[in-house]
């Protein structure tokens, strides 16, 4: 019998499969969800959701809901649920705490009989990849007849690779990985000045996850702006994953303002790498694009997901990396990034916007542009 | 869909040795049957497979093994295919979310329990928390039946048992006497079955040979095929296999309980 190749135990904390079941129901536009756990458990994240418009609720079981099982609750919140919000679409998610004593969110569905579709996910917090909580949630938005067969494959290609990037070169990849702010953003943006100031031929890409783009866009519209100021925009070619055709409602509502708001400013997109839920893979097409048009550039900016980069082609680049992880910082230091920025507390800034959100780094860019 | 039971009843008062001796019967008559241990003892298959013990799903997981069918699910007495959950050491970890975890597992990796003609859960005999009701609850099975003595603690076991079923909303299908020799045995266990809106499928008697048999590594339907109780258990059975309805049981209160074991 072949033995599962012991995965490494890691042990810095990492994203909950809650919580991607939670954004997930957030992409696939649903009005509420009703956690079916204790009332703290992903508080942070379901206080972030209501920026943009999700209620999440919580049927707040307690010790005694641990002992006797928390169908009651599950059945009164419901009802509360749909008296209170109107919803037209529901979303019910498990957590450890239900899943363990053997709760069956379906059992309350079916007592309350609501005339919206409920989506049930039956997750909890202990998988080892949180993209697991979005394949649960999408299995059950299919199972309702909510997303297509065809989409349900697309996003578990993309989940896959996702899995993949990250344990390649992203929090997956090793057993501990320190935090790190980065490097400092003024010197980071001295540098980048000079390049341009010298002539030098650049690359600037956008490889953003969903709403994480409004503020990552800024970085590349700043870098755009700063080389059109300083005469030398022909060297530099944008490249974003903002296609608006492919995805889930949401995304391509995202794609689509960011993009409009770019060009409004002045900045023309020369490729379409992606769409905004195809970071893990998006790289690989600007890998391509970038060895059949640019091998000889001088140096890179990559926002977003950068070390879905494929290194190869890039490599005798300078590389201006910018993540929102300061676990990512390592990673993409040992894998030759010379520069890495951290916009930390990116994501809480771009839930509930549509449209690009200031980021410090591009705010410093474009205030030493000023004195260059 | 294959006809899909639990039997409940107190612990040590013949589940195992019920399930397995009717799987055999209903093996021998050509059903296609499968047997799912849910007692982490996982003993309920051994008098199928001449006393081998196969590794339990639990066992392979907490291994990390990549599980498959052939890993699982066995081969024994005519073809009837056994699978044991298993379960954490005693005292340690949570039996009840194993079993959620090996039935989806099961479901996602075998046919066992959709391609066959009967599957028959063999449950621990306390249902001590929402782990063992989700076979139920994943509504995996859709009859019951009880198994009982006619002494009182077995009975209101047996009660209890029907308290659950009616919370659950579960029909049951039969009660089952296992006797263990207590005066006036049949009446009164045939009396509980009525009382509780069921009915009195079979009376097994205490026959030493199930344990000889049993110590053997066989089911009686096996080693003992022409014995009176083999003949019992074959009755059994058919009773099972034909088409039977089943009625949510409304248990008794524990004063006519008492009463019952006294008639
Ligand atoms: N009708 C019977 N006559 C004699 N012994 C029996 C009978 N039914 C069961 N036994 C014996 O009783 C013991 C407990 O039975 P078992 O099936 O393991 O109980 P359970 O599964 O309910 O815990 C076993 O040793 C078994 O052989
Ligand atoms: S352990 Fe699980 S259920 Fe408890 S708070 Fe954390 S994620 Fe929620
Ligand atoms: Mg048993």
């Amino acid at each position: 019998m072949p033995v599962k190749e012991k995965e490494p135990l890691i042990m810095h904390p990492r994203p909950s499969s809650i919580v991607a079941a939670l954004y997930t129901l957030r992409d696939l536009d649903t009005d509420v969800v009703i956690l079916h756990g204790p009332p703290g458990c992903c508080f942070k994240h379901a206080r972030l959701l209501e920026e943009d418009g999700m209620r999440v609720v919580t049927t707040s079981l307690d010790e005694s809901g641990f002992v006797f099982g928390g169908h009651d609750s599950l059945v009164e919140v419901l009802e509360k649920v749909i008296k209170r919000f109107n919803p037209k679409r529901i979303g019910i998610v498990g957590t450890c705490a239900s899943m363990i004593i053997g709760e069956e969110l379906h059992e309350a569905v079916t007592e309350v009989q609501p005339d919206v579709p409920v989506i049930e996910v039956e997750v909890h917090a202990g998988y080892r990849d949180n993209t697991k909580g979005v394949i649960i949630a999408l299995e059950s938005a299919l199972a309702s007849g909510i997303i297509s067969e065809a989409e349900f494959e697309r996003q578990k290609g993309l989940l896959k690779e996702a899995t993949m990037v990250e344990k390649r070169h992203g929090a997956a990849s090793k057993e501990y990985l320190e935090p790190n702010r980065g490097d400092l953003k003024f010197k980071v943006a001295g540098r980048l000045l000079e390049l341009l100031k010298q002539g030098k031929k650049g690359l600037n890409i956008l490889n953003a996850k969903k709403e994480t783009a409004f503020m990552f866009a800024d970085i590349n519209l700043a870098v755009a702006e700063t080389a059109e100021k300083l005469g030398c925009g022909p060297n530099i070619i944008n490249m974003a994953n903002l296609d608006d055709n492919v995805g889930l409602p949401k995304n391509r509502r995202n794609a689509r303002e960011i993009k409009d708001e770019l060009k409004q400013r002045g900045m023309e997109l020369h490729h379409i790498i992606g769409g905004l839920d195809e970071y893990p893979v998006a790289g690989n097409t600007a890998s391509r694009i970038i060895s059949e048009n640019y091998p000889d550039y001088d140096f890179a900016v990559i926002t977003g997901v950068p070390h879905a980069l494929p290194i190869d082609n890039i490599k005798n680049m300078e590389l201006f990396s910018i993540t929102n992880g300061p676990r990512q910082v390592v990673p993409l230091k040992d894998m030759g990034h010379k520069h890495v920025v951290v916009e930390i507390d990116l994501h809480p800034k771009t839930l509930g916007v549509n449209h690009i959100v200031e980021s410090e780094f591009g705010a410093t860019l474009r205030e030493m542009a000023k004195d260059a | 869909m294959p006809k899909q039971i639990a039997i409940y009843g107190k612990g040590g008062i013949g589940k195992s040795s019920t399930a397995s001796n009717v799987a055999a019967a209903c093996a021998d008559e050509g059903h296609r049957v499968t047997i799912i241990g849910c007692d982490p003892k996982s003993d309920s298959s051994i008098t199928l497979l001449r006393g081998r013990r196969i590794p339990t799903i639990m066992d392979l997981m907490r291994q990390g093994e990549d599980i498959k069918e052939e890993d699982i699910v066995f081969s024994g007495y005519k073809g009837v295919k056994c699978v044991e959950i298993g379960g954490p050491e005693p005292g340690i970890g949570c039996a009840g979310r194993g079993i959620i975890v090996a039935i989806s597992l099961l479901k996602k990796i075998s046919k066992a329990i959709e391609d066959t003609d009967l599957v028959i859960y063999d449950v621990p005999g306390d249902i001590v928390c929402g782990g063992f009701v989700a076979p139920v609850k994943k509504g995996l099975v859709n009859e019951a039946y009880v198994l009982t003595s006619g002494e009182y603690m077995p009975l209101y076991a047996a009660n209890n048992i029907c308290k659950g079923l009616s919370r659950l909303e579960m029909t049951l299908n039969g009660v089952i006497c296992n006797s263990r020799g207590a005066p006036n045995e049949e009446n009164i266990v045939s009396e509980f079955a009525k009382e509780i809106g069921s009915r009195l499928l079979a009376f097994i008697p205490k026959d030493v040979l199930v344990q000889t048999c049993e110590r053997e590594g066989y089911s009686v339907i096996e080693k003992a095929s022409d014995s009176a109780i083999a003949g019992v258990y074959r009755k059994l059975a058919r009773s099972i296999m034909a088409r039977s309805e089943g009625k949510i049981p409304m248990p008794l209160d524990d004063k006519r309980l008492r009463e019952l074991t006294r008639i």
